[in-house]
């Protein structure tokens, strides 16, 4: 299986370890990327506010590049998955594809249409296969309970995103339970992790991530895992400042995706970074085999 | 030939707070048609088990907006939920009272609250005094004119919008999902007087707050879709004001921001947000971030065919007018 990697850009830079995790897990699965220095952000959900023509238009050309290349594209972030995703759709809108093949035509790219979006927890849950990926687990994170975080632009709109169910989602937990880690159900796990408002009002945004992680704890969880790096920011980056805010610990492990899929594979936590996390995993990796250290 | 019947299991919250020290959940079960609605397994709960049940409903047909409650956590009109996809989802249906608003008994909550929100946004026509109504014939508007707004006039009310949004939850300047679609639809009104200042006063009163995160999208049960009506804010505000709040300049910022390089530079974001002094206040937490993750003062490569991105923004990005 060969795909078009659009990293996005916190997996670039300071999300690194998500980059590094999601490479690893796509050479155990025998997943091609190709590697295009042409993509440019997505946006990120920001960009659609303030003009959402352009944020399409942006979009456009990311898919355009998959499409010239004949590939899927590959998403390892929920925004992303979301703008790409909505890139498309809105496109449907004739009066929004005018503009955008306006801006497009003058610079000789053309999109028709044919690119398909995924993150790479579809992916690995349907295309990979639950079996294909637990027949490759070398480490089963046994005794883990993981909370699943999905993120919102994964899955909502769902009528536009046109995947899960928007409000109760299962790929995650099935792919947790095909590494032999314990899904652990909680209400937060398909609300917000407050990411969007950390600049307008940072202790709101806090506050909505403590909350989340707070659910997650009260559920029995000894992590959270998300397929999102802007979650991962606000719930381990900030998961500090959003204690203080709630005023109490909090202190509960945040992986990426990958990272969770890598362990179950046989990579070591080196390979996957987590030694860049915020929040120390060592506990969690305590549960999974005493010798892991971050 | 009716279904076959399903056993179904209701596990339905009850709170007096007269009386009650806390809620508890109080189940019931039923044997049921798949499709009955949750509305009506209640009403026969009500009618055959438990007198005292309380709820507020009244059309049975999802247009007065009365029987919003949360259905295994999902905020819906139990007149038009179904038993059976629930049942088969969940092996039981958890009935609650809508969240972010007090609750008065079972599952009837205090909506003051929620229409406070509702009137703060004027949600009437304000007209220009030199321009009056026509006494004698209607008004009209153009197919397209109407088309701008044609979602928000479905909506009806029933709160499942402001139940499910989590900024409500966490924030009391947060007017809510129903207040901002409707506040929408008066600013794209073309009868309406007071677009500009409507945007004006909405920017530092909340309209920033809202996390797109999309769920009143999936509560709304008319499929007003509050969440993009609220992005359509986002983008007028700007066309009329710039960047005058935390959440505008964020959003002017980031579109300029990977302008330049193709990618984000993610220190330079929280400079453009923050300003100086913005910056210097997180230096602490920027400098625990770094210490593990360096990149994130470095900046980001440029992007080839960054020139392609410039003339997008060339084409379709003109700067807001300024002082209008």
């Amino acid at each position: 299986m060969k795909l078009a990697y659009y990293p996005g850009c916190v997996a670039q830079e300071s999300g690194k370890e998500l980059d590094l995790a999601t490479r690893w897990v796509c050479r155990a699965l025998g997943i091609e990327l190709a590697e295009f220095p042409t993509f440019s952000c997505c946006g990120s959900g920001f960009v659609d506010e303030a003009n959402e023509v352009l944020n399409v238009a942006i979009n456009t050309r990311n898919l355009a590049i998959a499409e010239r290349a004949g590939l899927d594209l590959l998403t390892i972030c929920s925004t992303c998955q979301g703008m790409l995703t909505l890139a498309n759709v809105r496109l449907q809108d004739p009066a929004v594809k005018r503009r955008v093949d306006g801006a497009l035509k003058p610079l000789g790219i053309e999109y028709r249409g044919s690119v398909k979006v995924k993150h790479l927890l579809r992916v690995l849950t349907e295309d990979v296969g639950l079996a294909a990926v637990k027949a490759k687990v070398v480490r089963p994170l046994n005794g883990l309970k993981v909370g699943a975080f999905y993120g919102c632009h994964l899955l909502r709109p769902a009528d536009e995103m046109q995947w899960e169910s928007g409000e109760e989602p299962h790929a995650f937990e099935d792919l947790l339970e095909a590494v032999g880690a314990t899904p652990v159900y909680y209400r937060g796990r398909v609300m917000c992790c407050g990411f969007p408002i950390q600049f307008v009002k940072a202790e709101t945004a806090q506050r909505i991530a403590a909350h989340q992680i707070d659910d997650a704890k009260a559920h029995g969880a000894d992590a959270m895992a998300t397929p999102c790096p802007l979650c991962h920011i606000s719930l381990d980056s900030f998961q500090n400042q959003a204690a203080r805010t709630v005023g109490h610990r909090l202190d509960l492990p945040v992986f990426h995706l990958p990272q969770v899929v890598g362990l179950a594979l046989g990579a070591s936590p080196e390979e996957l970074g987590l030694a860049r996390h915020l929040v120390p995993t060592g506990p969690a990796l305590a549960k999974v085999a005493p010798s892991l250290r971050a | 030939m009716a279904d076959a019947t399903i056993s179904a299991v209701f596990d339905v919250y009850r709170f007096d707070p007269s009386k009650d020290r806390e809620p508890r959940y109080q189940r019931f079960a039923l044997d049921l048609a798949p499709h009955t609605p949750v509305l009506s397994a209640l009403l026969q709960i009500r009618a055959e088990q438990d007198p005292t049940l309380t709820l507020r409903y009244s059309c049975r047909s999802a247009i007065c907006g009365s029987c919003a409650m949360q259905v295994n956590s999902k905020s819906r009109l139990a007149c038009e939920t179904q038993i059976g996809p629930e049942m088969e989802r969940h092996g039981r249906i958890v009935i609650e009272p809508m969240r972010n608003q007090a609750v008065l008994r079972d599952l009837v909550v205090d909506q003051q609250p929620f229409w406070q929100r509702y009137d703060s946004i004027e949600p009437h026509l304000i007209l220009d005094p030199s321009h009056p109504m026509p006494e004698d014939r209607a008004t009209s508007m153009t197919p397209a004119q109407v088309e701008r707004f044609k979602e928000t006039p479905r909506c009806i009310a029933c709160a499942a919008c402001y139940s499910a949004c989590p900024a409500v939850s966490a924030d009391p300047a947060f007017p809510g999902p129903m207040a901002l679609a409707k506040l929408y639809r008066f600013v794209v009104d073309p009868r309406d007087s007071a677009t500009q200042e409507r945007l004006v006063r909405i920017q530092p009163n909340g309209l920033w707050l809202c996390l797109r995160c999309h769920l009143c999208t999936e509560a709304c049960p008319k499929d007003v879709r509050p969440s993009e009506r609220i992005r359509d804010l986002k983008e007028l505000a700007i066309q009329v004001q710039g960047g005058t709040e935390a959440g505008s300049k964020h959003a002017i910022g980031f579109k300029e921001n990977i302008r330049e390089r193709g990618l984000l530079s993610e220190m330079k974001l929280v400079r453009q947000t923050s300003g100086v002094v913005g910056l210097a206040a997180q230096a602490g937490q920027g400098l625990r971030i770094w210490r593990k993750k360096p990149e994130i003062a470095r900046r980001p490569h440029r992007i080839e065919g960054l020139d392609e991105v410039e003339k997008i923004y060339e084409a379709l990005d003109r700067p807001p007018q300024e002082g209008s």
